[in-house]
């Protein structure tokens, strides 16, 4: 998720990555060419699902940055490790959560 | 006649119902916008990510509008929309100093966060941007839960039961519900509209924690969370 080059391990995790990236990018031409890989490696209905999941989390997104809220506390203690291994804990709106729950960054 | 007919991808009649129901709301009266504010925000929003490159213009794009929004809504507005990943306290701050109330500002960013949802949504399936209404009379409703207070987000929040009382309940229901549901809670009506798509697009709250329940057809479970966290990473999403 934070290095499409990896493998996921999920079947079309190349193609649903591609097309994560392509929906919300500015490059129409490379969305319709991730659309058509997505639809050939998954089906038709994978496209409307994948649509569907991306602009949820476009939602959410906004929706957590725009309201400045925190992580629930057992969210952040139950994902400390990998939270580190991945980097998130650099991501800007990290301090969010880092303000009320230091001990758990 | 459904929304997204012209779809060469098969639309879950949910998502298809929720989406067409929230666009149409958009001529509405709100909480705190009249309609033609709310449709004002709305397509602020798709200007914004026009200019961005991340949505393409195109002619029937809904009527035009002769409402002027107030410089501090049409800055955090664009802002949000197209750089979520760089929001921050002072964005917010900025909108409050700018003369948006916490409430006017909640009930935008409940608009600017669906709107590009659903717009994003059709840019997937690879069709146009559907058309926003044109604004229906009537005022805003006001009203604001009384026992919406400060807690660990910048804007007010309605508790969780037992602290929210009978306000929680009748807006949340019974179980807990995190922050990103709660987070538009002080404007309840934008607070349902986003858990409607939630539940269309992603899947019903009460299998959240279910690790292999499948809500669509052909995309298993990993093969969402796969989507959804790349998403988040790209905006930077800490939560």
């Amino acid at each position: 998720m934070i290095d499409p080059s990896q493998d996921s391990g999920v079947p079309g995790g190349k193609e649903i990555l591609a097309f994560a990236d392509a929906a919300i990018g500015p490059d129409r031409p490379a969305l319709d060419r991730a659309r058509a890989d997505l639809a050939g490696a998954l089906g038709p209905k994978a496209v409307s699902a994948a649509s569907a999941v991306a602009a949820t989390f476009t939602k959410n997104d906004r929706l957590a940055n725009g309201t400045g809220i925190p992580s629930e506390l057992p969210m952040l203690k139950n994902s400390k490790d990998i939270r580190a291994e991945l980097g998130i804990n650099d991501f800007r709106t990290a301090v969010y959560s880092r303000t009320h729950y230091p001990d758990e960054m | 006649m459904t929304l997204y007919a012209d779809s060469e991808y098969p639309v879950r009649a949910e998502i298809d119902r929720a989406h067409a129901a929230q666009l149409d709301h958009l001529a509405d009266p709100g909480t705190w916008g009249g309609a033609a504010q709310r449709l004002a925000v709305a397509r602020e929003v798709r200007e914004a990510c026009y200019e961005a490159g991340v949505q393409e213009k195109h002619d029937g794009a809904g009527p035009e509008s002769d409402v002027e929004l107030p410089g501090a809504a049409r800055e955090m507005i664009r802002h949000l929309a197209v750089s979520p990943r760089d929001f921050d306290q002072q964005s917010y701050e900025s909108a409050r100093s700018g003369g948006l109330s916490d409430e006017e500002y909640v009930e935008i960013v409940g608009i600017v966060s669906r709107l590009t949802c659903m717009d994003v949504f059709a840019r997937g399936i690879g069709v146009p941007l559907r058309p926003l209404p044109a604004a229906r009379d009537g005022r805003a409703s006001g009203g604001r839960p009384g026992v919406a207070r400060k807690e660990l987000a910048w804007v007010p929040t309605v508790p969780n039961l037992p602290e929210g009382g009978e306000e929680a309940k009748a807006i949340f229901g019974e179980g807990y519900r995190p922050y990103i549901l709660r987070s538009l809670s002080l404007v309840p009506d934008e607070f349902r509209q986003s858990v409607e798509l939630e539940e269309a697009q992603y899947l019903p709250m009460k299998n959240i924690m279910v690790k292999d329940y499948q809500h669509h057809e052909g995309f298993s479970r990993s093969q969402v969370e796969l989507i959804a966290g790349r998403v988040s990473a790209i905006n930077e999403c800490f939560y």
